[in-house]
């Protein structure tokens, strides 16, 4: 028993030697994780690597492309295995984490003056932490406020609204049409349920994360926002059954034609465009509160170089690659996402769409996720207290209220 | 007359089974009915399409990889049900039929593994192939299938020998035979529906299986079927739900002529005729 | 009888034992370490932590809501398919016309991957888009569509649903294979003796089946009491955590907010809980069947 122990040792020990051999010759592999955002992004990713491999020879590009719901445990298993690629595609609200634990590598020393003139600051600032860059911004998106024109017309509104009250009367109209479509598409389910909700905190000059350090969800603004869908859900002019539909969910019912308003993101033109061409559709800022406030949220995706990387300068090539204006064009043309470059931002296939112009006018007000350890927790506790509060299962304020504590707790445990 | 017995019983048969029926055929119509439907109808929950499209099945066989999913899953799912009853037969029939020092700690042992949920193991798994370098590799799968499936295998194996009556054996050993020719003529047959049932749960717990795949395989070129299927709905800004029933339902059907095949072995009176 | 490779039991042990051991030893010993330790959201060890994550564990509300939740989840589903699946045993058992056709129907949920028939509920039960409120409106039993995975007083009835569904292929297996051992003198005997069909049951084929039923029991007791997708794909063990799981707060716990440690020691706790049972239920067994 011992000896076969032994020799087992052996064998192993010959067959990774053997196979590190041979593996040692392809000193210039550099392996992707990619997140899948659409059936496009795999091909996308593995033409751009066969590019550069032809113009760079000797190089082995290998693209990896995991769905974004298995994403996280993909990364971690990897990460824990010491098995991860050498860059990674995450969200950008994750990079706290991955920097914090020495994951990610400083970009710093591979981007140029030149380099960073590329991009608009804004959307680079979300991954500089400590005064040094993590990531690069691979995907960036806003939300505004999408309504179905047809249903617009045939109830007699003439404008999209500008504030919550103008939207709820909208929706009142469309509920009068007695059809089967809805007034205000609200997302109550999975990722951004509670982004959903800071549109209307934000624009009740609500903030996440206060002054002092600590949640914003047990301000006045926080539960009139929450009393503001409540009395939508409540009136019925959303779609039932509100916390059993995730985003994609209340897109596909916009798609269909049963919804007036809704608020998303960049790439649902792009799908209206391929599945429902004869959808007549508006863009529109998101609505305001009673001062004029409104938020919109900005997020960005971000590709990562790791730190125990064995080939960082051909990573660094390909990344560079990646972001040249052709190849970002190419790949927010097909996914739908705002452009990071500013030379990307004036060619005539951006500037001059008018569904994009909406965004972009909105990133001025646009929010990021909160740069902070333990986000997803929080994130998942003001989800939690927003679907008691839909289904009418708790009190607004003292729902608000255990969400804000738990989340209080959250930062202290953290720092 | 006997015919009409059996007519009433069958119509009788029928109906009782029929909720169920219903219920579980089901699924498969809204799989069925949704993979032909075109794309612009997709979402809106109409029993049959306005124009039903069967071309896409094809289109999703070329869009989902289908092909080499299929090949990959079967080749996991064979290999591995035969490795894990090779191994798992003579293992219960030693835990059926001796006695021995150190058998209730096996037996105990082999039930008490499989209470561990797999979605916490794949950590400790991954980083075990991980330092073997066996990432990636469809038969590192096949062997993890197959070992994960052995206590369950002999669990099972075991409890169906243990009615076996050991009477058969030893009077074909009275007579002579050796006890690896009284294991193959006399035991083997009786154990077949055993090692049928036994084979058929090996065979689907690998054909279905999901997380341990989805954490192994990397490349789209050596997923298996749930992996591919399931990363067509995963996280995606918009989902080919044509695509995703299609594949669905093609999936299934492998499977399905696997039950028909051997449904069969569960024949009763298998083990009366022997014993006369 | 000859000694031969054959009458050693260790030996035709060996191979399946080691096998086993090996694949369940080594993750189960390093779930172990990780969950005495301080470990990051990446799985890399920080340090010795000792019993803090069982006390984070234990003293988590949602824990206790998830175990209680768990135990309607399994024993529902475990009752619920036992109790379907011996009769339909019963049936297919016996000789008709189309009998294959309907042995193969009734075993077809098997073989869609748990993820799959998942997928393919969710879909089916959405509200306003989902097959089976059209379906229901159309046979004119509901008038207005039921938003089935809303709120937890429906989802998680419906999930309990679909898993006995699943679950009943595998047991109705079981059930056949082990009638499929009676041998028909002991019914033909019972009946010229005059017995009727349900005194038949109860004193020859029940006790007979009783081995089997216990192997259903405690195989799909294991097996329901860990299953992630039905519940992962429909609700998510929303909302609001009012569907949740052992198994589907575990997962939220490790993956999504990245503790680890926590995790694992929720995972041990859990092989722990199940084990207790096991245990007992097979010692009460083997007393009934002593008897």
């Amino acid at each position: 028993m011992f000896m076969s122990l032994h020799w087992l040792k052996v064998a192993a020990a010959t067959g990774v030697a053997a196979i590190a051999l041979a593996s040692a010759s392809y000193a210039q592999t550099v392996r992707v994780t990619v997140a899948e955002y659409s059936s496009k992004t795999g091909p996308y990713f593995e033409k751009a690597a066969s590019e550069f491999e032809a113009a760079n020879p000797g190089t082995d590009i290998q693209i990896e492309v995991v769905p974004w719901d298995v994403l996280q445990q993909k990364l971690t298993t990897d990460i824990s295995g010491g098995a991860n690629a050498d860059l990674a595609i995450i969200g950008t609200r994750w990079l706290i984490d991955y920097v914090s634990q020495g994951i990610a590598a400083p970009l710093d020393d591979y981007i140029t003056d030149d380099f960073r003139a590329r991009f608009i600051d804004t959307f680079l600032s979300p991954s500089v932490m400590d005064g040094q860059t993590y990531g690069l911004p691979i995907a960036a998106s806003a939300r505004a406020m999408y309504y179905n024109k047809a249903l617009f017309e045939e109830a007699g509104i003439a404008e999209p609204p500008a504030t919550w009250d103008e939207l709820k009367a909208a929706a009142e109209k469309i509920k009068a049409l007695g059809g089967d479509a809805y007034g205000f598409g609200l997302q109550g389910k999975e990722i951004e349920t509670d982004v959903y909700f800071y549109y209307a905190l934000w624009s009740q000059g609500g903030t996440l994360i206060e002054e002092d350090g600590t949640s914003g969800l047990d301000t006045e603004a926080a539960y009139k926002a929450a009393q503001i869908y409540k009395d939508l859900i409540d009136g019925g002019l959303t779609e039932p059954g509100v916390t059993s539909l995730n985003r994609e969910d209340v897109q596909n019912l916009f798609k269909q034609g049963r919804i007036g308003m809704m608020i998303t993101a960049p790439f649902l033109a792009n799908q209206i465009k391929e599945e429902a061409p004869d959808l007549q559709y508006g863009v529109a800022a998101i609505p305001a509160g009673p001062n004029g406030d409104r938020g919109t949220y900005g997020v960005t995706d971000s590709i990562i170089m790791f730190e125990n990387s064995q080939n960082k300068d051909t990573a660094w090539q390909f990344m560079d690659f990646l972001f040249t204006t052709e190849k970002r064009a190419e790949f927010d043309e097909n996914e739908g996402f705002l452009p990071v470059n500013a030379e990307e931002a004036a060619m005539p296939l951006f500037a001059d769409n008018a569904d994009l112009k909406a965004f972009t006018d909105l990133l001025p007000s646009a929010q990021f996720a909160p740069v902070i350890a333990g986000w997803e927790e929080m994130a998942a506790a003001t989800s939690n207290a927003l679907q008691r509060i839909y289904l009418g299962e708790g009190e607004i304020q003292a729902e608000l209220d255990q969400a804000a504590a738990e989340i209080n707790s959250i930062i202290e445990a953290n720092n | 007359m006997k015919t009409s017995r059996l007519l009433r019983r069958s119509i009788i048969s029928w109906l009782i089974l029929s909720p169920l029926i219903i219920a579980v055929l089901f699924p498969f119509a809204v799989m069925f009915i949704t993979a032909i439907k075109p794309a612009s109808e997709v979402l809106r929950p109409t029993w049959w399409p306005s124009n039903p499209q069967w071309s896409n099945f094809v289109t999703m066989w070329n869009a989902t990889n289908f092909g080499a999913a299929l090949w990959n899953s079967i080749y996991v799912a064979v290999l591995s049900t035969v490795l894990s009853i090779a191994v798992s037969i003579p293992a219960a029939y030693a835990l059926s039929r001796f006695r021995f020092t150190g058998k209730g700690f096996v037996q105990q042992f082999l039930l008490i593994s499989q209470m561990l949920s797999p979605i916490v193991l794949v950590i400790g798994l991954f980083r075990l192939l991980v330092a073997l370098k066996l990432l990636d590799n469809l038969n590192a799968v096949v062997f993890v299938y197959a070992t994960f499936n052995i206590a369950f295998s002999v669990w099972m194996l075991q409890s169906y020998f243990s009615t076996i009556p050991k009477d058969l054996e030893e009077a074909a050993w009275m007579e002579g035979a050796t006890p690896w020719q009284a294991l193959r003529k006399v035991f083997l047959p009786l154990a077949l529906p055993a090692v049928t049932v036994t084979a058929i749960f090996s065979f689907i717990n690998a054909w279905n299986e999901f997380v341990i795949a989805l954490t192994m395989l990397r490349n789209q070129a050596s997923y298996t079927l749930p992996i591919q299927v399931f990363s067509l709905v995963a996280g995606r800004y918009t989902v080919e739900w044509h695509h995703v029933m299609a594949a669905a339902f093609v999936a299934t059907i492998p499977i399905a002529i696997v039950f028909a095949w051997l449904q069969r072995y569960l024949v009763r009176g298998l083990a009366l005729g022997a014993v006369k | 009888m000859n000694r031969s490779i054959f009458t050693n039991p260790y030996v035709l042990i060996a191979p399946a034992f080691l096998l086993a051991a090996f694949i369940i030893l080594w993750p189960l010993f390093q779930i172990g370490e990780i969950s005495i330790s301080n470990v990051n959201r990446f799985g890399q060890l920080r340090g010795f932590a000792g019993p803090d994550n069982f006390m984070a564990v234990l003293a988590d509300p949602q824990f206790l809501a998830s175990l209680w939740r768990t135990v309607i989840w399994t024993v529902g589903i475990v009752a619920g398919t036992i109790a379907i699946s011996i009769p339909v045993a019963l049936i297919l058992n016996e000789d008709f016309y189309g009998r294959g056709l309907a042995r193969v129907i009734i075993m077809l949920p098997w073989a869609v991957s748990l993820t799959m028939t998942a997928i393919v509920w969710r879909w089916a039960l959405s509200g306003e888009s989902g097959m089976l409120n059209s379906a229901l409106m159309g046979l004119g039993l509901i008038d207005q569509n039921i938003q089935w995975l809303a709120q937890a007083a429906t989802a998680f009835p419906v999930q309990i649903a679909i898993g006995i569904l699943v679950s009943i292929p595998f047991t109705t297996t079981i059930f056949l294979g082990g009638l499929s051992a009676i041998p028909d003198d002991l019914y033909e005997a019972a009946r010229l003796e005059g017995a009727s069909g349900w005194q038949i049951f109860r004193t020859i084929t029940l006790p007979l089946l009783r081995p089997f039923i216990n192997i259903a029991v405690v195989m799909n007791t294991i097996t329901v009491f860990n299953s992630f997708p039905i519940i992962w794909a429909t609700t998510q063990g929303g909302p609001a955590n009012s569907t949740d799981i052992l198994v589907t707060y575990l997962y939220k716990l490790g993956f999504n907010f990245g503790k680890l440690g926590e995790a694992s020691a929720l995972s041990l706790l859990m092989f722990a809980l199940l084990l207790f049972f096991t245990i007992i239920y097979v010692r009460l067994a083997m007393q009934g069947e002593r008897e």
